[in-house]
């Protein structure tokens, strides 16, 4: 495809970590945008993000980048406690958004922004990547065949190692991340209502320090969700597996009239090696590039309302642990969705 | 194997079931380590199954428990009686001195499981209860693999097990929560502190705290018929242990071979007998006396659970298997 710079949608890049990563590699692939500049708080990560690509501008002051020229939208990939005063930000500049997820760290801010957005006539979008990996889609689109009828209980377990470096690392910091309710478990609650095409009206959670009794925020997570008409979630978050290197995606819908199952071992292969047992990475289409493109076409995968959703949820899981109780859910707005 | 005589008494159970006719009396008369000597009703109810059981394994018929008991001298009782007279048939049979297998659900209610247990500690005999699915030998395997650290210390269990078709009972939580609540027993021996439970049509999804922090998650219940599964079969009974230094992933639906025809799927194996292996282990306590794996002790804290799930579901908080607010 010809690469249309000069009108090609300009991005920059919030925050240099790993997730950028697959933004800028979205972003190069694109034939539609391209990347104009990177914005980090850190001059060295700055300094060093713009040799990585080709020397594109760097500097430490979002206000700066914002007023770059050619600058259509940001891609934000700061921790997750900075999301909602960058977002505003980049709304009072006139720019569209995509955003890491959770939209942000609580649903007043996440209001707030999702407010803004909407009051320039801006788009908005929350990086729900999950729901267009190939296996979440491959669900949704089951679902919706109507060949099992409704969900009655979904389960979905994303289950991990250990990969957030020493203490050092933000997502430790309940202030920064927000916990791992809202820095993870937000993508299965994002899933299974998207999944079960509903908003539920209860949550209850329980998590644990499974690493360490000394960690500030639960590396295992279980949420139980209740949707009206007496359907149920079961969403399951870790990090705290061992070995290391299990890697569970499983999925199980029963519905009304059938089942929809993804086994934890339906979509890798696995390696019998001298080191015992891996898999592989699972095979699927980018959903980096595919959240791009719908955000460049201004039907966002998951926009601010779905987002909020997602933080609602997760606060009120984060208020069930602390309780030990279920936590109702007020009716939060929320969007068709895609 | 020395044969041991067996009186069947009751033929009922929750709703239509009788599980004394379709499991229990083809497995004592399958099983060299016993001989079914008679057959008696317990309620109205059971008289016409009664009947005709005696007919099949030509025993005399008893048309009342205790005229049973004093004439049958048979040292084990299998008792399946109807839900609503199930605590009082077991402690019967209890006073009168016999062994007991008993039907599942043990008792409707934790309540009448302590009576019961009550009554068999008094009577100094066995009672077995037929949480069968513990003896699936993958399950001992299982069990076998925690106990000797092969995960560490375990910390959380994920269980699924939904039964697709077959005949409705009324309360399927109170029907199969025995099932999987007795089998996360066997796998972790950790008894459970804490129920919450939440319903979706006949399935429920239990959120259970154990002792030493371990938690566990079971989806129990029952679902429309699926294609490639008998009626009445599971569909699903998996467990998924995590533990300190690894992962237990076990799937009780295998081994399995898979069958591919022009008319579909199916998936075949050589009949894995769980109540055979629950009458092996009657007949170890029986005949050895030592106390069975499928005990009172654990019957009475799986009744503890669901009692509390029932609660859970009407109050829609988390429950104490003591009864207490949690």
């Amino acid at each position: 495809m010809e690469r249309d710079f000069a009108n090609a949608f300009g991005v920059v890049i919030v925050g240099t970590g790993m997730i950028a990563e697959l933004h800028v590699a979205a972003l190069r692939a694109s034939g539609r945008a391209r990347l104009v500049g990177l914005v980090d708080t850190d001059p060295a990560r700055a300094a060093a993000a713009s040799l990585a690509n080709g020397g594109v501008p760097a500097t430490t002051d979002l206000a700066e980048a914002l007023a770059w020229p050619g600058v259509d939208g940001a891609i934000v990939c700061t921790p997750n406690g900075s999301h909602g005063v960058i977002a505003k930000a980049v709304a009072a500049a006139g720019k569209h958004l995509m955003i890491e997820k959770p939209l942000a760290t609580t649903t007043e801010e996440g209001l707030a922004v999702v407010e803004a957005f909407r009051a320039r006539g801006l788009v908005l979008a929350t990086a729900h990547t999950h729901r267009v990996y190939d296996y979440s889609m491959a669900v949704k689109a089951a679902l919706d065949s109507g060949q099992v009828g409704e969900p009655q209980v979904i389960r979905a377990s994303l289950l991990g190692g250990w990969i957030w470096g020493d203490w050092s690392a933000w997502v430790l910091d309940p202030k920064r991340s927000g916990g791992h309710q809202l820095h993870n478990g937000v993508h299965l609650l994002d899933l299974v209502t998207w999944w079960m095409g509903a908003q539920p009206d209860s949550v209850y959670a329980r998590g644990r320090r499974q690493t360490a009794t000394e960690l500030p925020i639960y590396d295992y997570l279980e949420m139980v969700l209740r949707f009206p008409g007496g359907r149920v979630a079961h969403c399951e978050m870790s990090r705290a597996h061992r070995p290391g290197n299990v890697n569970h995606r499983d999925v199980l819908v029963i519905g009304t009239q059938g089942t929809v199952a993804l086994p934890w071992d339906g979509e890798q292969s696995l390696v019998f090696g001298e080191q015992g047992v891996s898999g592989l990475l699972p095979v699927s289409g980018s959903a980096f590039a595919r959240q791009l493109d719908a955000w460049l076409d201004g039907a966002p995968v998951a926009g601010g309302d779905e987002g909020l959703a997602a933080v609602a949820m997760a606060e009120a899981a984060e208020l069930s642990m602390a309780t030990g109780q279920p936590v109702a859910l007020p009716g939060v707005r929320v969007g068709a969705g895609r | 194997m020395t044969a041991i005589d067996v009186l069947a008494v009751g033929f009922g159970g929750l709703g239509e079931q009788d599980h004394q006719s379709a499991m229990y009396l083809p497995a004592f008369a399958a099983h060299p380590g016993f001989r079914v000597v008679g057959v008696a009703a317990t309620h109205p109810s059971d008289v016409v199954r009664a009947q005709e059981a005696a007919l099949r394994y030509s025993v005399p018929y008893h048309a009342d428990l205790d005229g049973a008991l004093s004439t049958v001298a048979a040292p084990v009782v299998s008792v399946a009686a109807p839900a609503g007279v199930r605590a009082d048939a077991l402690t019967t049979v209890l006073r009168a001195g016999r062994h007991v297998l008993a039907d599942k659900p043990f008792t409707p209610t934790r309540a009448e499981a302590e009576r019961v247990a009550e009554e068999a500690r008094r009577a100094g005999t066995h009672v077995v209860v037929a949480h069968h699915h513990r003896f699936h030998p993958m399950i001992v395997a299982g069990a076998g693999a925690l106990r000797g650290g092969k995960v560490g210390l375990p910390w959380n269990v994920q269980v699924d097990f939904v039964v697709a078709g077959g005949n409705p009972c009324p309360d399927e939580l109170l029907n199969f929560g025995c099932y999987p609540v007795d089998a996360v027993a066997a796998l972790t021996g950790l008894p459970v502190h804490r129920v919450h439970a939440t319903g979706a049509g006949e399935l429920t999804v239990l959120a259970l705290d154990h002792e030493h922090g371990l938690t566990s998650t079971i989806v129990v219940g029952r679902t429309a018929p699926r294609a490639g599964i008998a009626a009445g079969r599971l569909a699903h009974h998996r467990y998924r242990v995590s533990g300190s230094h690894g992962v237990l992933v076990l799937d009780a639906t295998k081994p399995s071979v898979t069958v591919t025809t022009s008319a579909g799927l199916d998936r075949q194996w050589l009949p894995i007998d769980t109540v055979a292996r629950l009458l092996d282990d009657l007949h170890a306590t029986v005949s050895g006396g030592r106390p069975s794996a499928a005990g009172l002790d654990e019957a009475v804290r799986t009744a503890g659970v669901l009692d509390a799930a029932r609660r859970s579901l009407a109050d829609g908080v988390p429950v104490a298997t003591n009864g207490a607010p949690a």
